[in-house]
């Protein structure tokens, strides 16, 4: 008893790996065991193919680290394919979900700016409110001319809130007059005004 | 004098809600999401959450959910605050643990007084 | 060299970038010491002002940069019994549930990553000899990884600077060290050899994967570094080695809130530490 040293650590063999192959791996994602999903979504990550999979799945399951497998293997698959398997699911009732999604999304900047358009052209103000939260790891020349459109136009004060929000960071000059026009359209709101001062304070400041 | 954790992924939503409520004599502490909240309410002592729906890591139901399933944990009354302003969104925050409900933005006089009646009648404890 | 400006105004922005990436959060009294450090790291990085290397940073999602300033910001020494509040919770806390969790059959686990130049293994090696008035009863490994050889035969070495050894009591230098010629230290060869010292990146499952049933890890100012995916990936590799109820300690300025959410928040008198659920949600 006491301190004692481990024998054959560590021991190479018990790295043998259950078997890996794609088919056999995606069949697994299915598996009753929980513990057995989870290990086939770790090992699904060097498999882009298995984005879609993947995405189908996070949607329906329900143990919490099982999702946490799905989606940081998702996040290290990345590519198109992901985004768009991950884009139906921010209109979602279910709020994890829909968060798992953005955060994905938000680590993908480059394959997710093509969907930015539709996101933004969406009914669901929350949906664009989505769109400008993916925004807050894009670097892209549209980026102030889609921040403008929100800001001019956009009939929902949280879309405009949340599109305020990230300029207070970034912001520059050229997007001053259409911070001006935002805080007339909602005179109303005393958040819009706080965070339309906020943009300005940094743009002076900066 | 009275404490709030305020849980929101939106720098200048924290921002809003801690001048409004320092304001209002209260003393204020800040989390960007339900995990990190989780850990504060832990750490700390509050007299009241304001908490956010939507955000990175945890969201505020999940946080809600944890925070009262925890006994060792100081129960205060938690706002949930939040763009969706349907009813079914108003029941989910109820279920979760949350005492009130509120869609964003919130009005400064309005979330002054709410958070002196849900903590007691006012930031300052009375009691010397 | 001439520094770079830095406003106030870009001292907060920039404040607000490092809390949300690392949860944390420099008072205003620390902005000497801020603005030092990333005036230096904007020189370093090639940047012509703040402004660039804010973008930079903005938008480099993980990256030698990224490394590079948290290293800059935060203080990286290592040394025994540091963070000692967290081998106390070893002692007075996390073993007593773990020994209710598993009985005598097993031998208890223990693993550091990364252990560096061994400190922290042999701060808990001898913590469990002085402190643990039940370790006759049980058996219990400590395994020690680091990615790093050099770091892993200094630490099989055992030999230690008078700092390294500086918040030892005076006591525990003497019994477990031999003072050498240099002024440095030589720990017993008792202590040493508990240790089972390994190579292993914490980012390759191969290596990882003989690390099963663990009990405790100490995995301390190492996932701070990594990116968010990184991190992330990290966080379930080592809940993959934990058992069912294993504690894992971070340092004191990482946070499991910009990690990952598989592990339960456990408050203890000494220490704050995350645990791996037992069961499984119903």
């Amino acid at each position: 008893m006491g301190l004692r040293k481990a024998c054959n650590f560590p021991a190479q063999e018990q790295a043998a790996a259950e078997p890996g192959g794609l088919e056999q791996l995606l069949r697994q994602l299915a598996d009753p065991d929980p513990e057995s999903r989870r290990r086939a979504a770790r090992k699904l990550a060097v498999h882009p193919e298995a984005a879609a999979p993947l995405a189908a799945r996070l949607a329906e399951e329900p143990e919490p680290d099982v999702r946490e497998a799905i989606a940081t293997s998702l996040s290290a698959i990345g590519g198109p394919q992901t985004v768009a398997s991950l884009i139906p699911q921010l209109a979602s009732d279910d709020a994890p979900l829909r968060n798992t999604a953005i955060e994905i999304l938000q680590h993908l900047p480059t394959d997710v700016a093509t969907h930015i358009d539709s996101l933004l052209a969406s009914p669901d103000p929350d949906l664009r409110i989505f769109a400008v939260n993916i925004m807050e790891t894009l670097s892209h020349p549209r980026m102030e001319e889609w921040l403008g459109v929100v800001l001019r136009g956009d009939p929902d004060v949280n879309v405009v809130g949340t599109a305020l929000n990230l300029l207070s960071e970034i912001a520059t000059e050229s997007i001053l007059p259409a911070v001006e026009e935002a805080r007339v359209r909602f005179a109303s709101e005393p958040y819009i005004s706080f965070v339309c001062q906020a943009v300005e304070r940094r743009v002076r400041e900066a | 004098m009275k404490r709030v954790l305020i849980v929101d992924d939106a720098t200048t939503v924290r921002l809003y809600h801690r001048q409004i409520l320092e304001q209002a004599g209260f003393a204020v502490e800040e989390a960007i999401n339900g995990l990190e909240a989780l850990e504060k309410a832990v750490a700390d002592h509050y007299d009241l959450y304001l908490v956010d729906v939507n955000m990175p890591r945890m969201d505020g139901y999940t946080f809600l959910r944890q925070l009262r399933a925890r006994d060792e944990v100081y129960q205060a009354p938690a706002v949930m605050i939040s763009t969706e302003s349907q009813e079914k969104d108003r029941k989910a925050a109820y279920a979760a643990g949350a005492n009130y409900y509120m869609v964003k933005p919130v009005k400064p006089d309005l979330l002054a007084r709410l958070a002196g009646l849900l903590t007691g009648g006012g930031a300052h404890d009375p009691t010397p | 060299m001439p520094d770079v400006r830095i406003t106030e105004a870009d001292f907060r922005a920039f404040r607000e970038l490092f809390y949300r990436k690392t949860g944390i959060w420099f008072e205003d009294s620390k902005r000497y010491f801020v603005d030092r450090r990333l005036s230096e790291r904007i020189l370093a990085s090639g940047n012509g002002s703040f402004l660039h290397y804010y973008q930079r940073l903005r938008y480099m999602e993980g990256g030698a940069e990224w490394q590079a300033l948290i290293n800059a910001m935060t203080v990286n020494e290592t040394y025994f019994f540091r963070e000692v509040h967290q081998f106390e919770c070893l002692v007075n806390s996390m073993l007593e549930e773990t020994v209710k969790r598993k009985g005598r059959n097993k031998p208890i686990r223990i693993w550091c990553i990364p252990s560096s130049s061994g400190e922290e293994p042999y701060s808990v090696a001898l913590y469990l000899l002085e402190r643990w008035e039940r370790l006759d009863e049980f058996d219990v490994e400590i395994l020690a990884s680091d990615i790093d050889s050099e770091a892993l035969e200094r630490a099989r070495d055992g030999i230690y600077s008078s700092r390294s050894v500086q918040n030892l009591p005076k006591e525990y230098v003497q019994k477990y060290f031999t003072a050498l010629p240099g002024g440095e230290y030589l720990l017993c060869d008792e202590v040493r050899s508990a240790v089972s010292f390994s190579q292993v990146n914490l980012m390759d499952p191969l290596q990882t994967a003989p690390f099963s049933d663990i009990d405790i890890v100490f995995c301390r100012n190492l996932l701070i570094y990594f990116d968010d995916v990184s991190r992330r990936r990290a966080a379930e590799t080592l809940y993959e080695a934990l058992a069912p109820g294993g504690f894992i300690c971070l340092g004191h300025s990482e946070s499991m809130s910009r990690i990952s959410s598989l592990f339960t928040l456990r408050r203890f008198p000494d220490a704050i530490v995350y645990q791996k659920p037992f069961g499984r949600a119903v």
